[in-house]
């Protein structure tokens, strides 16, 4: 490949990055900032659903269905468990997006930050889509079973108590600041 | 000076007359003093060529050094622009410049030091080494806008329409005066040992070159005028920062748990 038409491909995918960080994101404000430090916004949310989610996922439930439903009923109900898992997991990057927001949020209002958390949490950040996008696939071809994923949502509810603990200190801490 | 190249100088110096007027009358100055300068040198670089290429003609030494001299200086003025851009909108946030300068200083000299070398390795002729040098300086000034406008995205921070329009416009015109530089660049290296036939060669590419990179120019400066055509908006608020204890709590916090979160993830993909 000669050189020119490395630099004309470099040219094209440099365009179309710029193109991409140009558009404003979906919750973005009217001058493009994204800076929220308000509870609702920041906090996981999907975690609430879990008893539902455990319910869906329940050993028990899938042991009753296997007994006494046909087999095309008990294998439509499972795809329809692994459906709902699917969704939940995406709730779960929607939950770990928003905890990597507010982390930011709180970095970008700080006189000063850390190089090794910043970058720790970017490593963090695309280690988590990888993975995500790993257990999603194996999710869709029946290689995970459901019931991890009541011990992830398990968690998740644990991580999320603690947080909003830790936020209505935040907000006590800066509410006088983001008020002057 | 033939009737399209007459017609091309004329635009370039009508827009860049337009772009002057209306960066003094909106105050620019005041705001973005760099971007400020190098639109006046431009202005300046397009009215002082003119009566050396009169003087001197196209083809004489003084004209060949003249060009290259505004040509380095453009290129500086537009470093200086791109660095106060830089600066401009994220200096408020104190936190997030205090590394995104050192970071932007790396990406900076790393690529530079690349241009160097690059430009080391051609055959020893002032011109291609100039342009290989211009052409990974043009490709760096893109990237280190691209690297801000990916750490504005990345912590949220909002960009003025003015910001968004003059990175544009820079972009562009980087991106296609790199592609230009090395087309040129290909052909006088390929043509470095027979040069005297292949003089018509390369005199047609460096005119399509001009009238590519003109005709960018001038999009670039109308992008400018496009933004600067209302009245500048009064500057954003400046932010008010939480006190230090709070990222030095929360931030550690956050970490453990999206740590937590990956490491029940792995666990899922265990056999």
């Amino acid at each position: 490949m000669s050189e020119l038409t490395i630099v004309i491909a470099l040219a094209i995918s440099f365009s179309l990055v710029l193109l991409r960080l140009l558009i404003p994101r979906r919750h973005a404000h009217k001058d493009g900032s994204e800076i929220d430090l308000s509870i609702e916004n920041t906090l996981p949310r999907h975690y609430r659903y879990l008893p539902q989610v455990r319910q869906a996922l329940s050993a028990i439930d899938a042991k009753y269905l296997n007994e006494k439903a046909s087999p095309a009923v008990a294998r439509k109900a499972i795809q329809e468990r692994r459906a709902i898992t699917r969704h939940f997991l995406a709730g779960l990057l929607e939950d770990f997006s928003s905890l990597e927001r507010l982390a930011r949020t709180v970095a970008a209002l700080s006189p000063a930050i850390s190089r090794e958390q910043e970058t720790a949490r970017l490593i963090l950040g695309v280690k988590f889509r990888v993975l995500y996008v790993w257990v999603w696939l194996r999710l869709s071809t029946g290689h995970v079973p459901l019931g991890q994923i009541g011990q992830l949502t398990n968690q998740v509810g644990i991580f999320a108590a603690r947080m909003e603990e830790a936020m209505v200190a935040v907000s006590a801490l800066s509410a006088p600041e983001l008020n002057t | 000076m033939s009737h399209r190249d007459l017609i091309l100088w004329c635009s370039t110096l009508g827009f860049e007359l337009v772009l002057c007027v209306l960066v003094y009358a909106r105050g620019l100055q005041r705001r973005l003093p760099f971007f400020s300068c190098y639109v006046t040198l431009l202005l300046l670089g397009t009215l002082g060529m003119e009566p050396i290429y009169v003087h001197f003609g196209f083809r004489s030494p003084t004209f060949y050094y003249a060009d290259w001299i505004t040509m380095g200086l453009n290129t500086m003025g537009r470093s200086l622009a791109i660095a106060e851009l830089c600066n401009y909108g994220l200096r408020a946030y104190r936190g997030v410049w205090s590394i995104t300068w050192r970071f932007l200083t790396i990406l900076v000299f790393v690529f530079l030091g690349h241009a160097a070398i690059d430009a080391w390795g051609q055959p020893s002729w002032f011109a291609t080494y100039v342009l290989t040098l211009a052409r990974d300086v043009e490709f760096t000034s893109v990237l280190v806008l691209i690297a801000l406008l990916f750490i504005r995205r990345y912590y949220g921070i909002g960009l003025e329409s003015l910001e968004k329009w003059i990175a544009v416009g820079i972009c562009l015109f980087c991106v296609v005066d790199a592609v230009n530089k090395t087309m040129l660049r290909d052909l006088l290296s390929s043509s470095f040992f027979h040069l005297s036939r292949m003089q018509p060669e390369i005199e047609q590419l460096n005119e399509l070159c001009n009238i590519i990179n003109r005709s960018a120019f001038m999009v670039s400066m109308g992008i400018w005028c496009f933004a600067l055509r209302k009245p500048l908006p009064a500057p954003a608020a400046t932010p008010q920062l939480l006190p230090a204890g709070v990222y030095e709590e929360l931030s550690p916090a956050v970490n453990l748990r999206l740590r937590a979160f990956n490491d029940r993830l792995l666990e899922m993909l265990k056999p």
